[in-house]
């Protein structure tokens, strides 16, 4: 089996997309392993993945978000639904990576029972990053964007 | 409609056992949590997991949108709600339904009309459930004695705008009444806004025992017997039992088949608990109705041999019943006693970190729990950390195995009611069934009385 960077990509696009942590795929003599490790939340299937009883990270912090500096600050999600980046399927984002905003301003949707809750940027600052795909599930307290502050 | 994911909108023991049943059923299901509960076990046994909000309960498990939404991103078809939190709350139950989730338990309607103590009363006397003597509005002190002649003392004088025990006198004669009457009458006006009061009955020592009853779509309605609730302190049930030793199988039979009949003319659906009062006649009498799974459901189900979770969610699903063929009796007896974090003497609560965990177990011993070792009780919610429950032949035996039960339990860096409930089990009172809702009250003048005296 020939396996093209293209294919790779595809393999890796399902494990998220199926929120799995494995998938291995046999052709012929040639295998090919995709894996990661198990996202915290949600939790996955079965009775066998049941956590052990010790303690975990708290922070129920979303798959997508696993940054390992310290910089910036956090906006955080005030509820659970589905986030959206753009006031419509096809419309522009409110904010992107270099963007600086403003107290006010209004930087993702959160989704609620067919609400359109915007969230507004707190403080002044120029976003780092955006942590969360469009049309994503999102729970309380998940990290949506760094913003460098000031 | 058959169900494949369903969400636990609760926590603890509670959310535990329905999560139990639902995956010895093959559903999936879908914890919501607070931020607080993030390591808490339901969260962690649960398929998934949604954070829903703050610790403050108002900001999360009695936070309707984002439980809505909690089951809109993960997929969820139905909902249980437990107990408390969101379980009796019609709004809840309306928004599920027009969100496309089942309510697993009754329709809103029925919670309106239940909830409301006056509407439930006047509904039950209707249904030809009997009710406690109780008098209209009393217009004046003179009207006041006439009717609490009539009614014949003890009497409880209630606010008719009063609720969970507040402005309420229990009066033995008519001097008492005219020493308190103006009185009664201004606190309730300033208190509930509503000067109005009336008389009832008031028994001395009563018990307190509930009839369990199972609704299903198709009309029917199953009495799965009685459970006794009668330790409690301040109207909080503490330990529980089935059957209950006060029922002959006559007067089982006979409210069994007046429940039924009532209940059914009610088109009642879903689990529900008829709570009465029995006077020391023998006289059943109702107090209320709970629209609800109730804590002290593990008994019935040992000594009925039915999971009623299992079949609250049939129930919701619109399949038949799983019960045992009719007449449905009850086998051996079971206890049950709750496990509060909380002094045993003082009854303040005592939220912490469990630092070593032993639950009992053995033959005939069933642990309902939230806790595990190394786990936090948070101060934000219920005291009820667990649930012992056991189950033998005999009541007397019954109260040995609870006793070796609880004598097996180690709770560490908490306190709790453990030693409570060992003195309870060792009552000679306890032990011959001589109890009432007083036999605390009187189990702690008892230990003031006999205590020895400090110098």
């Amino acid at each position: 089996m020939k396996l093209d960077l293209e294919q790779l990509r595809e393999l890796i696009r399902l494990l998220d997309e199926a929120n799995l942590t494995e998938i291995e795929v046999e052709h012929d003599d040639d295998r090919i392993r995709v894996r990661r490790d198990p996202a915290p939340l949600p939790a996955a299937a079965g009775v066998e993945s049941v956590a052990p009883i010790t303690a975990q990270g708290p922070e129920p912090t979303n798959a997508a978000s696993a940054p390992d500096d310290d910089e910036g600050a956090y906006v955080t999600s005030p509820f659970v639904g589905t986030f959206y980046r753009s006031p419509s399927p096809d419309g522009a984002p409110f904010v992107d990576v270099g963007d600086s905003v403003v107290p006010g301003q209004v930087l993702c949707i959160v989704e609620a029972m067919k609400l359109m809750n915007e969230i507004e940027a707190e403080a002044a600052g120029t976003i780092l990053e955006v942590l969360v795909e469009s049309g994503k599930p999102v729970e309380y307290g998940d990290r949506l964007f760094r913003i460098e502050m000031g | 409609m058959v169900f494949e994911k369903v969400l636990i909108a609760n926590r603890g023991e509670i959310a535990l056992r329905v999560i139990r049943t639902c995956r010895e059923l093959g559903l999936r299901t879908v914890a919501v949590h607070s931020e607080i509960d993030a390591e808490a076990l339901h969260t962690r046994l649960a398929d998934e997991a949604i954070c829903i909000g703050p610790a403050d309960p108002s900001r999360s498990y009695l936070h309707i949108p984002a439980i809505i939404a909690a089951a809109e991103i993960t997929g969820a078809d139905a909902v249980h709600p437990g107990y408390g939190f969101l379980s009796e709350n019609p709004e809840f139950a309306e928004t599920c339904a027009q969100c496309g989730l089942e309510f697993i338990g009754p329709l809103p309607e029925q919670m309106r009309l239940w909830g409301d103590k006056v509407s439930a009363r006047a509904m039950a006397k209707s249904l030809g459930l009997p009710t406690l003597d109780g008098t209209e509005l009393i217009e004046d002190i003179e009207d006041a004695v006439r009717k609490a002649k009539g009614l014949g003392f003890p009497v409880l004088l209630k606010a008719s705008g009063g609720g969970g025990g507040r402005g309420m006198h229990v009066l033995h004669s008519k001097e008492e009444l005219r020493a308190v009457f103006e009185t009664a009458r201004a606190e309730s006006r300033a208190a509930f806004g509503n000067d109005a009061l009336y008389f009832e009955k008031f028994l001395e020592r009563p018990r307190h025992i509930e009839f369990q009853i199972l609704g299903d779509k198709q009309g029917n309605i199953h009495v799965l017997g009685e459970r006794e609730c009668s330790i409690q302190r301040r109207h909080q049930k503490i330990l529980e039992e089935a059957p209950s030793v006060a029922l002959t199988d006559e007067m089982r039979r006979d409210m069994s088949a007046t429940v039924r009949r009532a209940m059914a003319e009610a088109g009642y659906l879903s689990a529900g608990t008829l709570e009465f009062l029995l006077d020391e006649r023998g006289e059943l009498t109702f107090l209320e109705m709970n629209p609800r799974i109730q804590v002290e459901h593990p008994v019935t189900e040992l000594v009925m041999g039915i999971d009623l979770i299992g079949e609250q969610i049939r129930i919701a699903e619109g399949r038949p019943l799983e019960l045992p063929a009719e007449p449905l009796t009850p086998r051996g007896h079971a206890i049950e006693c709750r496990i509060n974090a909380e002094d045993p003497d003082t009854f303040a609560p005592s939220p912490g970190v469990i630092t070593e965990l032993h639950m009992a177990g053995g033959t005939g011993v069933r642990v309902d729990s939230g806790i595990y070792g190394g786990g936090r009780v948070p101060p934000h919610y219920d005291p009820l950390i667990a649930k012992l429950i056991v189950h033998a032949p005999t009541r007397v035996q019954a109260i040995a195995k609870m006793r070796r039960a609880l004598s097996e339990t180690l709770i560490g860096g908490i306190r709790t009611n453990i030693p409570l409930h060992k003195r309870i089990l060792e009552h000679p009172a306890f032990e011959e069934g001589r109890i009432s809702t007083k036999f605390l009250d009187e189990l702690y003048t008892e230990r003031m009385l006999t205590a020895p005296v400090r110098h």
